[in-house]
């Protein structure tokens, strides 16, 4: 167990160098500007079979999401033509480094997270759940203390039997 | 007032809120002292708590908590040269070398003074200037009320992040979640896209829980935090401070409190503003500014008085206006109005026994973070050195316990979820979560008075200048964005001329 453990761990190790060597540059402003000016533009089309009115209404439902999202959409405008005119006139625009090592470790936690959280939903029990995540997480930061786990492992058990029986949550 | 002040008392004095007090001045104190948690986070946390508890003892907590935490941040600042809370680096800068000089207890047992008396001082400047500013909002219309929710959230879309843009999509992200549900005027249903559960709106302690908590989880990739030791042996000295060291830190903690309480009332600004002005004013005041930096004892009074002045003065805007000074207080907003208190006048006539009990209570708050400073602080540096092997897992069940408990059903803990990957994206788009926040608190108070306001005027846009208050306000917008502006400016300047040297 210890030595498949040892080497789960060195694989993970080598594909962590090969991805920590891997990263992406993405223009942060634009790609800011661009997403939100095209998700106030999907929230314009959708207004109006999300937003029931009548036309009795004077001010209707709509009134204020509209004006939300025309501000959001002058935002991101003035957001792309300060990066649009950074290119034109060749200045550094602003850039954000993504690494790949760090975006995966991201997503083994969220998978973590999903995980428990399906556990606790299919058995409706919600100390599965936390014992799950409490497990997920040792393992995830390479933990060998034995009093680690059986520490964390009764915290879990605890703040589930706290808000079970002292401020009655039904779970 | 003064009549308010005996049901207020009797109110206030029961085992239960003592009791939450302590607990939350406890949890507070040790969340604040350890690097990586902030009070915001503990706040964020504890709220579904509170929502089975009546105004008063849920209130006591969250204060006990947001007023602990200005303390604890200062515990391993001085112990390990490690701010527990962004407010407490000026601390650090004098509180960790006073330590090396052999005097940690000391160093701890001034800021825990200068801590009380900041809260205390603020406390009750709450108390005489919230109702003479509710007497000055109960003049305010609908159109004037929107105006002060403008207010609110552009100059903390401005302050949040590194620009005033990118703070005013966050905002109007936050806005447009606060539509999600039932319209608040004519009960259709807005943006629930076939999900019944959505008819209900989504719960704000839900959506905090994903955007500032989860969060965190997930970004503990990006910073491992190192197992902290503190050495509690340290706490060994006399911890003496001598009557010319009480006659140096006065001035400073009075100057300081006064600083904090200004700084306070501004919304957007908060504690980390204030500790470091008093502590650059009270360098600049001193007979002795060659000591800071070196273990002045003016240096951490004055840092640490400013940071907990605050914590009384950001409810002046949030009890009157419904203006949140800060991130934290926003959250208490919610816990106020669940139990139907909603900021104004009324809530200091109407309801001015409740009040007076949570105002009065923020003396007492004051008072047990004193005791437990005084008496538990060994106890709090030594919770710090918990590893995050045991700490990330307990943070995430009480995550999720959290958002279960708030309509005891899993679709709530699927929304958190959803929430915390939407914070890890707009992290990746160096948009701030602090904004959103502030949407979604003041969503429907923005919506309904913006749409009051036009009924009232047939649709006339003209109705949000019209009014004298109305003008001020937006005098006031455009004068804080001139200034937000220029000062993003002029950093943008030192950094370049970092850059360029």
């Amino acid at each position: 167990m210890k030595q498949w453990v040892d080497r789960l761990y060195a694989r993970m190790d080598a594909l962590g160098e090969r991805l920590g060597e891997k990263q992406l540059r993405i223009p942060v402003d634009l790609t800011a500007g661009i997403v939100f000016f095209l998700f106030a533009v999907v929230i314009l089309l959708v207004m109006p079979n999300q937003v029931v009115v009548s036309d009795k209404d004077a001010v209707d439902g709509r009134a204020f999401p509209t004006l939300l999202m025309v501000v959001m959409m002058l935002c991101c405008a003035m957001l792309v033509g300060k990066e649009l005119y950074k290119l034109a006139t060749k200045r550094p625009m602003n850039w954000k480094d993504i690494h790949l090592q760090t975006e995966l470790k991201a997503l083994v936690i969220l998978a973590i997270l999903v995980v428990s959280y399906l556990l606790a939903r299919v058995t409706d029990l919600f100390v599965v759940g936390a014992l799950v995540c409490s497990l997920g997480f040792l393992v995830y930061f390479r933990c060998r203390k034995p009093s680690y786990y059986a520490i964390t492992l009764t915290l879990a058990v605890a703040i589930w039997a706290a808000f079970r029986f002292v401020l009655n949550v039904d779970f | 007032m003064l009549q308010y002040i005996a049901p207020a008392t009797g109110l206030l004095f029961t085992l239960e809120n003592i009791l939450w007090i302590n607990i939350g001045v406890f949890v507070g104190a040790v969340f604040a002292a350890i690097p990586g948690l902030s009070v915001i986070l503990c706040v964020i946390l504890f709220l579904p708590v509170t929502y089975t508890m009546t105004a008063i003892p849920g209130m006591m907590f969250l204060l006990g908590i947001y007023c602990a935490g200005g303390y604890g941040g200062s515990v391993s600042a001085i112990l390990i040269n490690t701010p527990g809370t962004p407010h407490a680096a000026a601390t650090m800068l004098d509180g960790h070398p006073l330590s090396q000089q052999g005097r940690t207890k000391a160093a701890l047992k001034i800021a825990l003074y200068a801590s009380t008396f900041g809260g205390i001082f603020s406390a009750l400047m709450l108390l005489f200037l919230g109702p003479q500013v509710a007497k000055v909002a109960a003049q305010l219309g609908t159109a004037e009320y929107f105006m002060v929710c403008v207010f609110g959230l552009t100059i903390i879309a401005g302050v949040s992040g590194k620009s005033i843009i990118r703070g005013l999509v966050s905002a109007c992200l936050g806005l447009l979640i606060s539509c999600v549900g039932t319209d608040p005027m004519t009960s259709y249903d807005r943006f629930t896209f076939g999900i019944p559960r959505l008819y209900l709106g989504l719960d704000l302690a839900v959506c905090l829980i994903g955007l500032f908590a989860l969060v965190e989880i997930l970004a503990k990739v990006e910073k491992k935090r190192g197992d902290l030791h503190m050495d509690t042996r340290k706490i060994k000295d006399d911890g003496k401070i001598t009557r010319q060291e009480y006659k140096r830190m006065a001035r400073p903690v009075l100057m300081s409190s006064i600083i904090g309480v200004l700084v306070g009332i501004i919304p957007g600004t908060g504690a980390s503003e204030a500790s470091w002005f008093s502590y650059n004013t009270a360098k600049n005041l001193s007979k002795h500014p060659e000591e800071f930096g070196h273990g002045s004892v003016e240096g951490i009074a004055a840092a640490e008085s400013a940071n907990n002045a605050v914590t009384g003065a950001t409810l002046i805007p949030l009890l009157t206006l419904g203006i949140p000074g800060d991130g934290t207080v926003a959250i208490m907003l919610s816990a106020l109005m669940i139990n139907g208190l909603n900021p104004g006048l009324s809530l200091f006539t109407t309801d001015g026994d409740i009040m007076y009990a949570i105002m009065l209570g923020l003396i007492l708050v004051n008072l047990f973070m004193f005791l437990q400073g005084k008496f538990l602080t060994s106890l709090f540096a030594k919770v710090v050195s918990i590893p995050q092997e045991i700490l990330t897992p307990i943070i995430v069940i009480f995550c999720f316990a959290g958002a279960y408990s708030v309509n005891e059903n899993y679709f709530d803990v699927a929304v958190a979820l959803v929430f915390g990957v939407l914070a890890w994206v707009l992290r990746k788009l160096d948009l701030p979560p602090v904004p959103i926040l502030l949407g979604l608190v003041l969503g429907r108070m923005t919506e309904t008075n913006f749409r009051r306001a036009l009924l009232i005027s047939n649709g006339d846009p003209s109705i949000f200048v019209q009014s004298i208050y109305c003008k001020i306000f937006l005098a006031l917008i455009i004068v804080a964005v001139a200034a937000i502006i220029r000062g993003k400016l002029k950093e943008q300047k030192a950094a370049k001329a970092a850059a360029s040297q």
